[in-house]
């Protein structure tokens, strides 16, 4: 019943959202038909558009479960856009320096990745829990550190001398990731990960007290919780998350560290979760769509004329409809099961 | 008899999804009678009165009032109509004086809109005297009594020419002093023509005041009896739904061993005042141990240095001969259970699903519901935890998977009690538990089996009913300790009051 809810919420949102759009676009002159068409075809329509739609959703997914985990759990990490360029930092300078076989090195530098993210959202936690320092401003400010850091790691002690502009050299190929046909295997890690989330956050006795103390901590805490060491565990386990996204966008692409390689992935996964009403089965299913339409938007743009930063407009009013659309739903429910009651209770 | 000024007719309300507040609930209220209403917590008391109210829409039936059927949006409407209801909190603007609280919203002004400020105090001033009320119109709320506070809401209803009086639990805050002096100006209302509604569990306070009373059980009607014509013990047994017995609520019972003790606990806030100060206390076996007080005298600072959410800055908390002072939560909810009345903020959370709430503090202490070293919830463990939970404590829940909010208030009480008496500690501590007869009765149930209990409570005829001994909290003092058989209500008043007994010279 629960779940059903969100789906419906979730289809009714989308739904309304893309007429919307084709509203927009009819006033404008398009042809929405054609230009849904081109948006489905470039995302769905082949293997091969299917596989990079998922390879494109993989660092949507990670940082979107990052942000949905923290804010599920109580703490306002919204640091997965630095954590996300340390971790792929980390990667970058572990593939520089090791040259392994693939099966010893991709999980090295996965673990560095990570790695990477939780030293970077552990510096938040740390000042949390020493000097009381809100998570919120300290992760968003931590961003621009990480930003100016690597920026400056790739045009000094990193910078392939070759390249024109800030780069890193190429990692040895040990750390590029396995691919089969047209996949790449950051989705199977992505896979992987998703259901290590869901089994640590719903199934572990941890995760109860992540949920509990993110929706009442003085609850948890009188509860017997620790929620000091919870937070911190919380805020290192999304720092993890997005450090992972961060190796694998170099790991999985173009193996090298580029300037703005961290593009708008994480802040686009913070809205994901937040679409996603924080829970880890919708943070998936919303990443994966919201990448359908990024994906797909490249060949819209090919073939009609609509621009590609209309896809940008549908997502802001799928992010409106879906969150506003939740309460509507649940009165609406409401309503309907209470009217059933009524009638079985009526004289 | 004439024709009754409120008709509820057959009134549904559904708190969605599952829990039914009121199952059909018709009742009548004549002009001019005192009408208690009485229930257990959870019973739909407060809901049957926001409903005539208009602060709750009903999701079936009808309210005839002064023979029209009437529908009433929200508050506004229904005062306008003549409907009034006193709050169970009060809700006055404290900087303001009493005249302007009992205006506002509902000032006389001047032609050109100014509020007239003469006329406005004239009135208030007017209505004190008719109604003989005793209250000075210039006085800051803030510096006023509760008692006072809770006259001034009265009076503004009255303000508003309201004929219908609803009173949530007035005594709930008053002390026992004071209580006496409401029913006076209650009857007097009465005399005068009002009707008034009167919710209370007290059921001293219902047969001395009211002419007629209406008993609610889980949502339904019960009855509707004649105040003279029945007994206490007739509507405690309509209440709960089975016998109950009164005076020997209590039996003698030797005490064991100290379970739980406080020496010389102190404690100051952030300040560098001292909120505590030389608390020593303890709880045996098998006793119930009461402290009373009037809100704010350090009962929520004796609270926390227990359950370790502050730090004395004095002296020792023992729990089973061991200090506990610096003891992690989870290893004094070894020894100590928690029950407290603040259900949404201390007791539970009410977006976590009812099985989420029915099993914090069990999921660390009792292995069952884990596997994997505690490290894995068992979801069906769980589960039938909270179904034997349900069982055990009559708790009315629709489905173990919904969020704690959808069941009514008294049930989350019970499930909270239900869950921490599980826990089967020694010592249970209970701040304001809900008052209710079959809280009670598992209260002593529980200082049968030999657990020591504390308990926190403003309510005296609560204390006097179970505890063994009371202790009375005053400006973070303990300034009384006796046994109930060699007390009554009367000192433990005073002593709550004025911080010493009464015949020594403060």
């Amino acid at each position: 019943m629960k779940l059903d809810k969100k789906i419906i919420s979730g289809v009714l949102g989308i739904v309304f959202a893309l007429l919307l759009g084709a509203v927009v676009m009819l006033i404008q002159g398009y042809n929405p038909w054609a230009t849904y068409g081109a948006l489905f075809r470039y995302a769905l329509g082949d293997i091969y558009t299917l596989a990079t739609t998922l390879h494109n959703a993989v660092p949507l997914v990670l940082t979107g479960l990052s942000a949905s985990v923290a804010f599920a759990s109580g703490p306002v990490n919204l640091g997965q856009p630095g954590q996300l360029v340390i971790g792929a930092m980390f990667a970058t300078i572990g593939g520089l320096y090791l040259d392994l076989p693939k099966g010893i090195m991709i999980p090295i530098l996965l673990l560095l990745a990570m790695l990477g993210g939780a030293l970077w959202s552990g510096i938040a936690a740390a000042l949390r829990r020493l000097f009381n320092m809100s998570e919120f401003i300290t992760t968003l400010m931590l961003n621009f550190v990480a930003d100016y850091l690597t920026y400056w790691a790739i045009s000094y002690p990193f910078f392939d001398s070759t390249a024109y502009s800030p780069m890193s050299p190429r990692i040895n190929p040990g750390g590029a990731l396995w691919r089969f046909g047209d996949f790449n295997s950051d989705v199977l890690i992505m896979i992987i990960i998703f259901l290590l989330v869901y089994f640590i956050f719903q199934r572990t006795t941890a995760g109860y007290e992540w949920r509990i103390t993110g929706k009442n901590s003085l609850f948890a805490r009188l509860g017997g919780c620790p929620v000091g060491k919870n937070y911190v565990a919380v805020m290192l386990f999304t720092g993890a998350l997005a450090g992972l996204a961060g190796g694998l966008v170099i790991m999985g692409g173009p193996l090298r560290f580029l300037k703005g390689i961290g593009a708008n992935y994480a802040w686009d996964g913070v809205m994901i979760a937040m679409v996603a009403n924080n829970s880890v089965i919708g943070t998936l299913l919303y990443g994966i769509f919201f990448s359908v339409m990024q994906t797909g938007a490249l060949g819209m743009e090919l073939i009609t004329q609509v621009p590609r930063e209309f896809i940008m407009v549908i997502q802001a009013v799928i992010v409106l409809v879906v969150v506003a659309g939740r309460g509507t739903l649940d009165i609406v429910l409401d309503k309907i099961a209470t009217r059933r009651r009524v009638q079985e209770h009526q004289t | 008899m004439r024709e009754p000024l409120i008709q509820m007719q057959n009134i549904i309300k559904v708190f969605p999804p599952n829990v039914v507040a009121l199952d059909n609930v018709s009742v009548d209220f004549h002009q001019g009678e005192i009408h208690a209403i009485v229930g257990e917590n959870g019973a739909g008391k407060s809901t049957l009165m926001k409903i005539l109210y208009g602060i709750q829409p009903p999701d079936h039936g009808q309210i005839q009032f002064d023979g029209k059927t009437v529908v009433f949006q929200d508050s506004r409407q229904a005062i306008a109509a003549g409907i009034g209801m006193v709050h169970q909190e009060i809700l006055l603007v404290n900087e303001y004086s009493v005249w302007e609280n009992v205006v506002l919203g509902l000032e006389p002004t001047t032609w050109y809109g100014k509020i007239d400020r003469n006329k406005a105090r004239e009135k208030v001033r007017e209505s004190i005297a008719a109604y003989n009320f005793n209250l000075d119109v210039d006085s800051i709320v803030s510096e006023i009594s509760v008692a006072a506070r809770q006259k001034v809401e009265i009076l503004k209803l009255l303000y508003r020419d309201v004929s219908v009086l609803i009173l949530d639990e007035p005594t709930s805050v008053l002390t026992p002093q004071e209580i006496p002096q409401l029913f006076e100006k209650l009857r007097q209302l009465r005399d005068a023509g009002q009707t008034i509604l009167f919710i209370s569990h007290h059921l001293d306070e219902v047969t001395g005041l009211s002419d007629r009373v209406t008993v609610l059980r889980r949502g339904r009607k019960i009855a509707t009896l004649r105040t003279a014509e029945t007994t206490k013990t007739e509507l405690a047994k309509m209440m709960v739904g089975r016998e109950v017995i009164f005076t020997s609520l209590r039996e003698p019972q030797s005490t064991g061993d100290i379970i739980f003790e406080l020496k010389n606990l102190g404690y100051q806030d952030s300040d560098g005042k001292d909120r505590l100060s030389d608390i020593n206390l303890t709880v045996r076996r098998g006793e119930i141990v009461g402290i009373a007080g009037v809100e704010g005298n350090g009962q929520l600072e004796l609270v926390n240095a227990i359950m370790g959410l502050s730090t004395p800055s004095k002296g020792d908390i023992l729990a089973m001969g061991t200090p506990i002072q610096d003891a992690q939560i989870i290893d004094r909810r070894k020894s100590i259970a928690f029950v407290s009345q603040d259900r949404s903020r201390l007791g539970g959370s009410l977006q976590a699903t009812i099985t989420e709430n029915a099993i914090m503090t069990h999921h660390r202490l009792n292995q069952q519901l884990t596997k994997w070293q505690g490290h894995l919830l068992d979801q069906n463990a769980a589960d039938q935890f909270t179904s034997e939970l349900e069982a055990n404590f009559d708790i009315d829940i629709g489905s173990i998977d919904n969020p704690f909010q959808s069941l009514s208030g008294g049930n989350q009480q019970k499930l909270i009690l239900g869950r921490e008496l599980t826990l089967e500690t020694p010592f249970i501590l209970m701040d304001q538990p809900t008052r209710g007869l079959d809280v009670h009765r598992q209260i002593l149930a529980m200082r049968g089996n030999g657990h020591g209990i504390l308990m926190i409570s403003a309510d005296l005829d609560e204390l006097f009913r179970i505890a063994d001994r009371i202790l009375v909290l005053h400006r973070g003092r303990l300034v009384g300790d006796l046994p109930v058989e060699e007390t009554n209500i009367e000192e433990i008043g005073y002593l709550m009051l004025e911080g010493h007994p009464k015949d020594e010279i403060g």
